[in-house]
């Protein structure tokens, strides 16, 4: 190859690529949404002159040219590939791979997080739980990175300060424990969450601690969808889908859940939500402020409320086996100074439940 | 508008191009100037009336400087441009530091103007400058043609981060320059190759930078990690934002001076200097140094001039007193060596880069620092003096997670992968593969910035602030 091949190589090579991905970026239509990423992606900005001479145009235009520019995803890729397999970086944008389970990195302990979800949590007890002859508990759920981090070399949170701490802020509640319940393997490899079918002991266990023990059989279901968590899009790997399963029973099957938000009842298992980009939503229609699940079935006349976040929307319908009625509260979509419209407290068993990480990160706590 | 964006490459890019090769060769200059405004307006609409009227002033008092060369008039105007110029670069840059110091040493509270820094103000200011004494000195005529001046002056490539090109060096280049598939070519390879170290390198290690700067479990190793990584980053996005400005340059038919040549090889703090911003340091050189009287004068007088030059080096980096110090750093450095150390240097052979690495990595600790006490904390901690443990958990995640991207920039800051290439190209068997190479090279390296642009919102330009 002659000096002035090379260089027409050069010239043609980049001016390909300069000019190719812009007249593409031209033709090809924007995209409302990014499936991987889980959010709208940046539309096409508003032309005005104040907008210019304020800049809002131009830096509007930067997120769209950014959100919209071809082949995405496959450039993300690209960047994660090189992160990972070319400079050897141990994680991407937060996120790392371990034995081909994703998390992402979420250090150090935030004691002023969790401090300020014990004060909400105060809250609630002093304002309907103090004098309700409720019985309060309290069980922390271990996010992935508890079995993944330090035993792979990764910066990890103080796990044992956070559950301390989180004790030590709320006397009022007797702590469930059940960290010794779980594995990495209860929880999906591409998503925050642990998987339904891997946590009927869990729920076993805390039922038992509240005195409603029951020994349940399940159908477990597949539900025939390729699963992709949240993790899988940060991630931009190239991995492999995941199954999806779900448990039922007789008893699960004859709930009735109702919705507060939409005032209508839900299924307890929304299959529709597998249409989806999140197939998690499927477990009690996802993220909700508040549904009720009454089980005509069960043995007691006892109610329980939970106080949760999402790992709660998989194991709300399992705890509701031993209960008349759960009321299931998401305190990061509610305000907990309206609660007494919808909740009676009194004589209740109250369990919050948490996940490490939500408790770290407690900024959406209202 | 930054060269490491999407709008850039994507956008403005192949339209500036496209319209640039397409038009007539009498209109190729007026094409810059327009699509140059445009870049500077496009982050900064506001500021281009200071643009316009610095071009302005420049232009007027050019051609004044030059008629009436001789007389007292000649020194008036140029007076007068320096004054306005650097009132200009003194309000926008200066006001608030010197209101402050004011603050503090008075007791009162003058508020604050708090106005954003214009986005390379400091660099075409020395332009004008320049450009203005070389007309006084009769070094280069007076430009008639405003356009051609505002090319000058405002030309996108070297506008926001340098070179900070001499009027002298392309006065010929924009009248009458030929563009060929050579330089066409060479323009490419040299801009990709800075997207690359500024994308791949610089904008990496400043992730780094921001992990350390966000630890609870500091130690000494990581404090060092972070010097090292902050003083690649620093010349990783410096020399690559140069790079890119002269590939850009040479695209269009223009040849920049070099301003970056390897300076972490250096065997002495002077040779270093030698070979860091080339065009700030002989800006200095010519513009102050030398009208200062240089080294013909009085011991004492000179010393007192290598002062006010290096203090003025350090506060052309940023208004604020570390940025100062470190210039004055570089003053008694400098001074040192000269006076006393050079015999040393020369006998200690290669040892000798030791002591520049060192006088560096501390010169950009105090460069990096917020104020004055952190910069004395980060060097304490450097040297045990910070009751640190050695190393921490956190330290050996991240200088694990980053060693090859260390590893590729202490390579990449040394002329060894030049050197190798060079000898494959020169070498007949082996030339072939070059290249074969360096075309994949060029387009891989644009998709693999384009997949960190697109990937990540990080992408700060540190020389904003200059």
């Amino acid at each position: 190859m002659t000096e002035k091949i090379k260089n027409i190589a050069i010239v043609s090579l980049a001016g390909l690529c300069i000019f190719g991905f812009f007249f593409w970026g031209i033709i090809q239509p924007d995209q409302e949404m990014s499936y991987t990423e889980r959010r709208p992606l940046a539309d096409f900005p508003e032309f005005s002159l104040d907008a210019v001479l304020s800049g809002k145009f131009m830096s509007e235009f930067e997120d769209y040219s950014l959100d919209q520019f071809p082949l995405r995803d496959s450039f993300r890729t690209l960047k994660a590939l090189n992160s990972f397999y070319v400079l050897g970086q141990k994680d991407n944008n937060n996120i790392y791979l371990v034995n081909g389970c994703i998390s992402k990195l979420d250090y150090p302990f935030n004691e002023s997080s969790v401090n300020y979800a014990a004060s909400r949590f105060e809250f609630i007890y002093e304002k309907y739980l103090k004098d309700s002859n409720a019985k309060v508990y309290l069980s922390v759920i271990p996010d992935k990175n508890y079995f993944l981090a330090e035993q792979n070399g990764y910066p990890a949170l103080d796990y044992q300060e956070l559950f301390s701490k989180i004790q030590e802020k709320m006397p009022y509640a007797a702590y469930l424990d059940i960290t010794g319940l779980l594995q990495i393997e209860d929880y999906y490899a591409t998503d925050t969450h642990w998987r339904q079918e891997k946590i009927a002991d869990v729920a076993e266990f805390l039922a038992e601690k509240m005195g409603v023990g029951f020994d349940s059989e399940y159908e477990l279901i597949n539900t025939g969808k390729p699963f992709y968590g949240v993790y899988y899009g940060q991630a931009a790997l190239p991995l492999a889908a995941e199954e999806m399963y779900y448990l039922t029973n007789d008893v699960i099957a004859d709930y009735h859940v109702f919705d507060y938000e939409s005032m209508q009842e839900v299924p307890v298992y929304d299959l529709n939500k597998l249409e989806g980009a999140d197939h998690y939503e499927m477990f009690l229609s996802g993220n909700k402020s508040l549904v009720t699940i009454e089980n005509e079935n069960a043995a007691t006349d006892k109610e329980l409320i939970i106080f949760r976040d999402s790992f709660g929307s998989s194991l709300s319908p399992l705890l509701a086996q031993g209960y008349k009625k759960v009321t299931v509260i998401d305190i990061r979509y509610i305000s907990p100074a309206i609660l007494a419209n919808y909740v009676e407290f009194a004589d209740k068993d109250v369990l919050f439940i948490y996940s490490s990480s939500v408790l770290n990160n407690s900024v959406t706590i209202k | 508008m930054l060269f490491s964006s999407i709008p850039f490459l994507y956008y403005y890019l192949p339209i500036v191009i496209l319209v640039y090769f397409l038009v007539p060769k009498s209109l190729k200059n007026s094409v810059l100037l327009l699509a140059s405004l445009f870049f500077y307006g496009w982050g900064e609409p506001k500021y281009l009336f200071f643009m316009l009227i610095s071009i302005a002033q420049g232009y007027v008092l050019g051609i004044l400087i030059e008629k009436y060369h001789g007389s007292k008039w000649s020194k008036v105007f140029l007076t007068t441009s320096i004054v306005f110029s650097l009132s200009l670069l003194g309000y926008c840059k200066y006001a608030d530091f010197f209101i402050e110091n004011f603050n503090y040493v008075t007791g009162l509270s003058v508020p604050l103007l708090k106005i954003a820094l214009p986005i390379g103000i400091s660099f075409y200011t020395f332009q004008i400058i320049s450009y203005e004494i070389d007309i006084y000195r009769q070094n280069v005529k007076a430009q008639k043609n405003l356009i051609n001046l505002g090319t000058y002056i405002a030309m996108f490539p070297q506008l926001i981060a340098g070179p900070i090109v001499r009027y002298a060096d392309i006065e010929k280049q924009l009248v009458e320059r030929t563009h060929s598939l050579a330089d066409c070519a060479a323009g490419v390879r040299r801009f990709s190759i800075g997207l690359g170290k500024k994308i791949l390198l610089a904008n990496i290690l400043a992730e780094f930078v921001a992990e350390f700067k966000g630890t609870d479990e500091p130690s000494v190793i990581f404090f060092w990690a972070y010097a090292l990584a902050y003083m690649l980053h620093v010349y990783f996005d410096f020399s690559g934002y140069s790079d890119m400005a002269i590939g850009l340059g040479r695209i269009f038919g223009f040849k920049y001076m070099e301003n970056f040549r390897y300076p972490y090889i250096s065997a002495t703090v002077s040779e270093f200097w030698r070979r860091w911003h080339i065009s700030l340091g002989s800006w200095f050189r010519d513009y102050l140094y030398i009208p200062l009287g240089g080294n013909r004068v009085s011991k004492a007088r000179h010393m007192f001039n290598i002062f006010i030059v290096w203090a003025a080096t350090g506060l052309w980096h940023g208004a604020a007193w570390n940025f100062a110090i470190w210039g004055i750093f570089f003053a008694v450095v400098l001074t040192i060596e000269k006076q006393w150390l050079m015999p040393i240097l020369q006998k200690i052979g290669r040892l000798s880069h030791i002591y520049v690495l060192l006088v560096i990595t501390v010169s950009f600790v105090i460069f990096d620092a917020s104020d004055m006490s952190s910069a004395l904390y980060y060097l304490k901690s450097m040297f045990g003096l910070s009751a640190l443990p050695l190393i921490s958990e956190q330290a050996v995640y991240y200088i694990t997670s980053y060693k090859m991207l260390f590893l590729i920039g202490i390579i990449g800051a040394t002329p060894l992968s030049k050197s190798v290439v060079q000898k494959l190209a020169a070498n007949k068997s082996t030339a072939w593969l070059i290249n074969v190479l360096e075309p994949v090279m060029v387009v891989g390296l644009l998709l693999l910035c384009t997949a960190y642009l697109i990937d990540g919102s990080f992408n700060p330009f540190l020389y904003f602030r200059f």
